[in-house]
């Protein structure tokens, strides 16, 4: 275990180096999540009313699909220069691979949702400043980058990645949306009569299970 | 301590790569694998580093049955393939001490530059190796993959992109290796590089080592000749190990 932790640790310390040096991914997702705010701003008439009823749904949805550009490139670094191979020679425990970039896919994710509440409580007149709502993001990031990581290291070794990663990574996180969309909308007080509890439920146990499955199955993922 | 793959068969599709291969490589010995393009040198080396599951086979290491792909078999390996394992936007320092701390070797910094120096990058700038040639990445290449103080060495055309320099560097870092008795199969299409540190030649050829001789001070020309008549006939002319 103390092996496996101190693979993860090393792991996740040069991904966030990487990316420190090289800002390809945090850049494309805040960028494309500033321009999505935009946009819907402009798209959307929203009525002071209504704007507690889509919040949820805007914030998650730019994060979902911003978090898409950058578990399409998680795995380049390692496709690109054979670094798999290395990686393989040199950890221990495999599943430690998968952890490391789970760890750094969610990091990604949290930091976005630091940029996002921000940027949408402004464009759209609303405070999103609420740390239960930021807990559910958090949480719905882990079960997005849980599945997102497993799926993203099946497509990296295809040719048609950048379409296959969302073709087979949203209908599995049909789960995860609903929590997430639900739960906060309870929060912000726009879904009445709804019990956050049974949400956070299930959002909790998608992650567990989505997490321990693919640590078992990465292995063989990778290998093959 | 012996390597010995017995029997390996390996298929991609109907083409068969490796038919039932035995290779036997003992401690300090340097065996080069030589071979037309498409003859299975990168398939038999991938397929030893535990890499690629053979479709048959069995290997013994010490004269133990191993697992393919057992972990410390696995981490015994210092392995060069085509591509160099190496994080682009790291330095090349950063680069060691990311792949040392995985093998959890304990090497301290001065370990490190110290190996840096060995390779000949000792004074390179502390830049990205994104911003490296292909020479001076390959020379970093052969740094992490003896990082781990590895007891067999499987190097896949390691000459590639290394200047006259850089080749005669490898050679030496080979024989110091080799004299610490470690095995060594490099595979190259260098002969007059490899023929100064190789103590046997292999020739892979329609899937099994076609022809076995050893470097006794045999010239370039008749190197040459020797491999030419092997991989044209498919038979050797001075066959001393099937």
């Amino acid at each position: 275990m103390k092996a496996w932790l101190h693979s993860v640790r090393v792991l996740v310390w040069k991904d966030l180096l990487q990316e420190w040096r090289s800002r390809d991914i945090l850049t494309s997702m805040l960028a494309f999540a500033v321009l999505s705010l935009f946009i819907f701003n402009y798209a959307l008439e929203l009525s002071p009313l209504n704007r507690a009823e889509i919040a949820p749904g805007i914030v998650w949805v730019v994060m979902v699909f911003a978090g898409t550009l950058g578990l399409n490139r998680s795995f380049t670094a390692e496709q690109d220069q054979g670094c798999f191979e290395g990686l393989i020679m040199a950890v221990p425990d495999l599943s430690a691979i998968y952890f490391a970039k789970l760890l750094t896919n969610l990091l990604m994710m949290v930091f976005l949702a630091v940029l996002v509440i921000p940027i949408y409580s402004v464009l759209y007149n609303q405070s999103l400043f609420n740390w239960a709502f930021f807990g559910v993001l958090a949480l719905g990031a882990w079960g997005y980058s849980a599945a997102g990581t497993l799926i993203a290291s099946m497509t990296v070794q295809t040719r048609m990645r950048d379409l296959l990663l969302p073709v087979l990574l949203f209908p599995l996180l049909l789960p995860v949306n609903m929590a997430v969309v639900k739960s906060c909308g309870v929060l912000l007080g726009s879904v009445a009569g709804q019990d956050i509890n049974s949400w956070l439920n299930l959002l909790l146990v998608y992650d567990v299970i989505v997490t321990m499955l693919s640590i078992m199955v990465f292995e063989y993922v990778i290998k093959e | 301590m012996n390597l010995q793959a017995r029997q390996i068969s390996k298929s991609y599709g109907a083409q068969r790569v490796l038919d039932k291969l035995d290779l036997s490589i003992a401690e300090g010995e340097v065996v080069c694998l030589l071979g037309p393009n498409g003859a299975g040198k990168t398939t038999l080396i991938r397929t030893l580093s535990g890499l690629q599951k053979p479709d048959s086979g069995e290997l013994y290491w010490a004269a133990q049955s191993e697992s393919f792909d057992a972990l410390p078999l696995r981490r015994s390996i210092g392995l060069i393939l085509h591509q160099p394992f190496l994080y682009e936007h790291l330095t090349a320092f950063e680069n060691l001490r990311f792949y040392s701390l995985l093998y959890e070797t304990g090497l301290s910094e001065t370990d490190l530059r110290k190996m840096l120096s060995r390779v000949g990058l000792g004074n390179a700038r502390p830049i990205p190796v994104r911003g490296y040639s292909r020479g001076m990445k390959q020379r970093l290449t052969i740094a992490r993959a003896l990082l781990c103080d590895p007891q067999i060495l499987l190097f896949d055309e390691p000459y590639t992109g290394l200047d006259q320099q850089g080749c005669g560097m490898l050679n030496q870092l080979v024989q110091e290796e080799s004299a610490l008795n470690k095995l060594v199969l490099m595979t190259t299409h260098e002969l007059s590089f490899i023929r100064q540190i190789a103590t046997r030649f292999d020739v892979l050829h329609r899937g099994k080592i076609a022809a076995s001789f050893s470097n006794d001070g045999i010239s370039l020309d008749a190197l040459q000749e020797q491999y030419n008549a092997v991989v044209s006939a498919g038979k050797s002319p001075r066959k001393e190990q099937a």
